[in-house]
């Protein structure tokens, strides 16, 4: 026997109380762990989005504010648009690699909506050379073909030479391609030869955006200045979408960071307070053990083992909760913050778990440490006579 | 007179509740030889506990003088003190303080887990014979009677090997008969040589003992041989 199968036998005493307080630290864990891991994922797909566009500069229509630019990439509509001849304006700079023009349009079937992108298809393969068709991409000159996402695929239950009448006038257009998946918004979206896009939904002539790749990113800021020359187009980099995206969704994280330290402490004080509950009961027990042999130290140190024991299990427990829960907390959270990138974002990252185990042993000795000490400090013989007398 | 193992010399502890002294002992002095059995007899808010506790190194004399196996309390850090009771003494309580998940076996054995020497452990077995629980080593305290808890309690104070055991009560909680089997596993370690110090109401118990030390509003009243207490029990 030792002091740690002495702990765990001493739990399993007091089964029902130690299960409650179990409980309680994997609650406090597992809500630290989807907040955290949702933060990192959050940041994480984010920037892998941002990435996966293969863009550094966006070209907007002047006035259009950060906010609806941030939206652009997540298939948002706004009601401004480019010509082509900007495009044109455009492609002269200097330093630049690849200007591809969007046309960007939403529409609602069966209450979902839609986004439907017009693109160059050898500009947009040149940006995303990481795009894989299951079928065949669309040439350029092509009327009334599409390429789809892959998600949009499933939940439409659609594939590769299926027909689906499309646009305002309901024209038949062929699936030529499915993209495989991306993991990003691209899995959700319709892809058209941009001059098709422009004939069907009537917009002539327009663009929404000119997503741009630079040869060089040290040169972003001297070719955005130069962009933004060209009459009507104000320039948006990845960055400053970022940072838009991130000051969007910053006050629903504070609120609920705000939420969580005060479960966590709730948490800390109920675990405290059924520890110093348990130590208050077994004084005599304590008693007993210091006229065996026991120093006050040792005392201590079974009350924190037991602590810890209580605290790490729940930690474990917690992260399990949170892994097999990650789904409805993120589906939660997503709904209430106002952006969300695709894909997963609550990934079971190593380190994270890590910093969540050690924050429940912390829980373990900031609660155990104080009815350890109480514990080791009482004088036996009274401690025992006071449960006779 | 034997070799002392207890030297009491004007003992005093007093206890301070505000402003007032209060004596829970007063100038106790006595010697307890190797090998001797002493009981300690008194009403309630006599003394005995403080004595027991002062006995026990649970706590130290604010007067006086008392030493150990030779060794001077008085003064002693809290670690010497601990190291002096699991050297020295073996407790025994009224209300026996097993562990209930514990089973008979490793009851007997938790004091050599607070023991850094740790060299008993092939004791345990000779002493769960010594107190008859061979049949029972393996069971619960929630599965024994209140005679074969006190022998674990009792097998529990023999595992550190001390030279004297402190007995609270030993058959406060028992029956007559049970009593009277304790009583004589007593009489049994006495006899081997083990010093035996028990606080006890019980007469049957007192009268069995070399030395019967009277308490009485934490002053010696008397020290009598058993003999005179037997006397007294009959008159």
């Amino acid at each position: 026997m030792n002091f740690v199968t002495l702990a765990i036998k001493n739990l399993f005493r007091r089964r029902g109380r130690t299960s409650l307080t179990i409980f309680g630290v994997a609650i406090a864990v597992a809500v630290l762990f989807s907040l955290l891991s949702f933060n990192s994922g959050y940041e994480k797909q984010l920037s892998g989005e941002l990435d996966s566009m293969g863009i550094h500069i966006l070209a907007v229509p002047k006035g259009c504010p950060y906010e609806a630019a941030s939206l652009i990439i997540h298939g948002g509509v706004i009601p401004k648009y480019l010509s082509n001849s900007d495009v044109e304006e455009a492609k002269k700079i200097d330093g630049i690699e690849v200007a591809s023009p969007m046309l960007l349009h939403q529409f609602y079937k069966d209450e979902k909506p839609h986004i439907v992108y017009g693109i160059n298809i050898d500009d947009m393969r040149r940006l995303k050379a990481w795009w894989k068709v299951e079928g065949r991409f669309f040439s350029q000159t092509e009327d009334n073909v599409m390429v789809i996402g892959r998600s949009l695929a499933e939940n439409e239950k659609l594939k590769v030479g299926d027909v689906l009448p499309f646009g305002p006038d309901k024209i038949p257009f062929t699936i030529v391609g499915i993209l495989e998946r991306t993991g990003t918004q691209d899995d959700e979206f319709h892809f058209l030869p941009l001059q098709v896009a422009q004939r069907i939904f009537g917009k002539p002539d327009q663009i929404t955006t000119i997503a741009i790749r630079v040869k060089d990113i040290s040169q972003i800021s001297v070719i955005s200045k130069e962009l933004e020359n060209i009459p009507d187009v104000q320039v948006v980099t990845m960055t400053q979408v970022m940072g838009t995206i991130m000051n969007l969704v910053g006050s629903a994280r504070t609120l609920l960071v705000s939420v969580i330290i005060v479960a966590i402490i709730i948490s800390v004080l109920g675990i405290m307070n059924t520890l110093l509950m348990s130590v208050n009961e077994r004084t005599s027990e304590f008693g007993m053990m210091k006229a065996i042999g026991a120093s006050g130290l040792d005392i201590g140190r079974l009350v924190l083992i037991e602590t810890l024991f209580i605290t790490v299990i729940g930690g474990v427990i917690g992260l399990l909760f949170s892994a097999l829960g990650s789904g409805l907390i993120e589906g939660f959270v997503k709904g209430i913050i106002p952006y969300s990138p695709a894909g997963k974002l609550m990934t079971p990252d190593p380190g994270l778990i890590g910093l969540c185990l050690l924050f429940s042993i912390i829980i373990g000795f900031v609660c155990g440490i104080y009815p350890a000490i109480r514990s080791s400090r009482l004088t036996p013989m009274e401690a025992i006579r006071s449960n006779l007398e | 007179m034997k070799e002392e193992v207890i030297l009491a010399n004007e003992l005093t502890k007093i206890y301070h509740r505000g402003s007032e002294d209060i004596y829970a002992l007063k100038d106790v002095s006595f010697a307890i030889g190797k090998g001797e059995f002493a009981a300690i007899v008194g009403p309630s808010g006599s003394g005995k506990t403080t004595l027991l506790n002062l006995l026990g190194c649970l706590d130290t004399p604010t007067q006086g003088s008392l030493r150990l196996n030779g060794i001077e309390v008085n003064g002693l850090k809290e670690r010497d003190l601990v190291k002096l009771r699991r050297e020295n003494i073996g407790f025994v309580f009224q209300q026996f303080f097993l562990l209930p998940t514990l089973t008979v076996r490793e009851n007997i054995e938790l004091p050599l887990l607070f023991n850094k020497r740790n060299g008993y452990k092939s004791n345990i077995d000779d002493i769960i014979e010594i107190v008859g629980l061979e049949s029972r080593a393996e069971h619960l305290p929630g599965q024994l009677s209140g005679g074969e808890m006190q022998r674990v309690a009792i097998g529990r104070a023999l595992i550190n090997e001390p030279k004297i055991i402190l007995a609270d009560e030993p058959t406060g909680n028992l029956d007559s008969a049970t009593a009277l089997r304790i009583f004589q596993l007593f009489q049994n370690l006495n006899s081997q040589g083990l010093t035996l110090i028990i606080v006890t109401h019980n007469l049957e118990l007192a009268k069995s003992a070399h030395k019967v030390i009277q308490l009485k509003d934490g002053e010696i009243a008397r020290k009598i041989s058993s003999r005179g207490l037997l006397k007294k029990a009959r008159s």
